[in-house]
């Protein structure tokens, strides 16, 4: 058996291209997720019940759903529920945006949580609103306190991003799917895929060891 | 009413006024405990009121309930005459009463200065220059202005109450209502912010304080109020209830605490 790795160099602007989606995709999903997370935890306890149930049946489902299936179902059902043409990167976007977002309510439900109530009523105290206090004292402190898990989160979501490859948008994982067949060079293509996402993900999971220390265990 | 309570009552401060504070009928329950069982009391402009009595008596829920902390669940608490509103707009009545709290609760991503001049840019919409000046100024009431930059975490339980007391000033607050304010302080502490809250006292701020302080309230308030299980088993102007108090109970709470008169 002969291994033939100039093949890997041969497609590096493939690579490439399908490095510079995965980045897209995982950078936009999660800029969005967070203020739409932030939003879906405040529905939930804003005290009108109605919004309150709809929003905690939107983390349930979408926490507890497979990111494949809810990637397939963005495919196929979505266009027909609301009639929208979308191409396969705003699907694929979507699909991992409320699974994300579905997480990272949760993520700063915990925050939120963690932060004691006398904090929001010395907010209260002075006169501010519910939102005021949540604003300029709650969500500041929670914020901090979740950094590490939205980091772990972050991580955990660059490489889910490659699920999106099965409706062929055309990230990384996708790229070398295709250039497995189209080469025949298996091992070599596989080899390089599975080499690229470490070499991406390695760092950034020691960035998440060292967001930990320096914000994890802090008053 | 004996005649010598009826003496006592002649002599509050405005006596007579519209009080400031009032409850009546206060009930207050947490699930099947009931913790406060029909309060009538109040406070008036320029008083300085102690409520003391024993650990889970029901001073520091009437003062949660005095600005709503606390959801009443029964009878009033009124405010300059008002009651209190039951919605949102409760926060227009908080604006105007300063809260100071036993763990102090500063915001610990502020500066002691942005802790103060948080009341102020929030909720009044001051502009920063004028929140900053007014801010140092209280500051430099509670002897901390060359902390202004400083973080909570980098000062002493003492100096975290004083500028937990600048911050609710900061809101030129009609009373200041004191949650056990020096119970969570080291001793050596303790006197610091007591002397800040004798100097608003000497400056005729209307105060509601919870505390096991004694000797502040003996020497201090104007009025005092004992509570136990729930009541007020006694009120009256701190040389009647600590020096001849009419209740059997307020003397064995006293005498419990080793106070003598």
């Amino acid at each position: 058996m002969t291994y033939d790795w100039s093949v890997v160099w041969d497609h590096r602007f493939e690579f490439l291209n399908g490095v510079w989606v995965t980045i897209i995709l995982a950078v936009s999903v999660m800029a969005m997720s967070i203020p739409l997370g932030i939003g879906v935890m405040l529905l939930r306890q804003c005290g009108i019940k109605a919004l309150e149930v709809i929003a905690t049946v939107f983390v349930e489902v979408f926490r507890n759903v497979p990111l494949l299936l809810l990637v397939f179902w963005a495919y196929y059902a979505l266009p027909r529920l609301t009639g929208a043409s979308l191409s396969n990167v705003e699907t694929g976007v979507i699909a991992l945006l409320l699974n994300v977002t579905a997480y990272n309510s949760e993520n700063f439900r915990a925050g939120v949580n963690s932060i004691r109530k006398g904090q929001l009523e010395a907010g209260l105290s002075l006169g501010m609103s519910w939102s005021q206090a949540m604003r300029k004292v709650v969500l500041p402190q929670a914020i901090r306190r979740v950094v590490p898990v939205l980091a772990s989160q972050w991580v955990s979501l660059f490489k889910g991003t490659s699920l999106v490859s099965a409706i062929a948008v055309a990230d990384l994982a996708y790229v070398g799917l295709h250039l497995r067949g189209s080469t025949f060079r298996v091992l070599e293509i596989l080899t390089a895929l599975a080499v690229i996402y470490w070499v991406l993900a390695y760092p950034q999971a020691k960035l998440v060891d060292w967001l930990h220390r320096k914000y994890g265990a802090q008053e | 009413m004996s005649a010598f309570d009826a003496a006592a009552m002649k002599a509050r401060k405005n006596e007579g006024e519209t009080p400031i504070i009032a409850y009546q009928g206060l009930v207050k329950n947490f699930g099947l405990l009931q913790v406060l069982k029909g309060i009538d009391a109040h406070v008036n402009r320029g008083e300085v009121v102690c409520l003391i009595g024993p650990s889970g008596s029901g001073k520091s829920t009437m003062l949660r309930c005095t600005n709503a902390l606390e959801t009443i669940t029964g009878g009033t608490v009124l405010f300059d005459g008002e009651p209190l509103p039951s919605d949102d707009k409760v926060r227009f009545v908080r604006r105007r009463m300063g809260m100071v709290f036993q763990s102090f609760e500063l915001f610990p991503h502020m500066t002691a200065l942005a802790n103060v001049m948080s009341g102020p840019t929030t909720v009044l919409g001051m502009p920063t220059a004028e929140a900053r000046d007014k801010a140092m100024g209280l500051l430099s009431k509670v002897g901390l202005a060359d902390k202004a930059e400083s973080y909570p975490s980098q000062l002493s339980g003492g100096q975290q109450q004083r500028v937990a007391i600048a911050r609710s000033l900061a809101m030129d607050p009609q009373v200041m209502l004191f949650d056990e304010p020096t119970s969570a302080l080291d001793p050596e502490t303790i006197g610091e912010v007591l002397n800040v809250m004798k100097t608003l006292a000497d400056e005729g701020m209307t105060m509601l304080v919870v505390t096991h302080e004694m000797s502040f309230a003996r020497r201090v308030a104007d009025w005092v109020m004992v509570f136990d299980r729930g009541q007020i088993i006694e009120e009256g102007p701190p040389a009647q209830v600590f020096d001849a108090p009419l209740t059997d109970r307020a003397r064995d709470f006293l005498s419990h605490l080793g106070w003598s008169g």
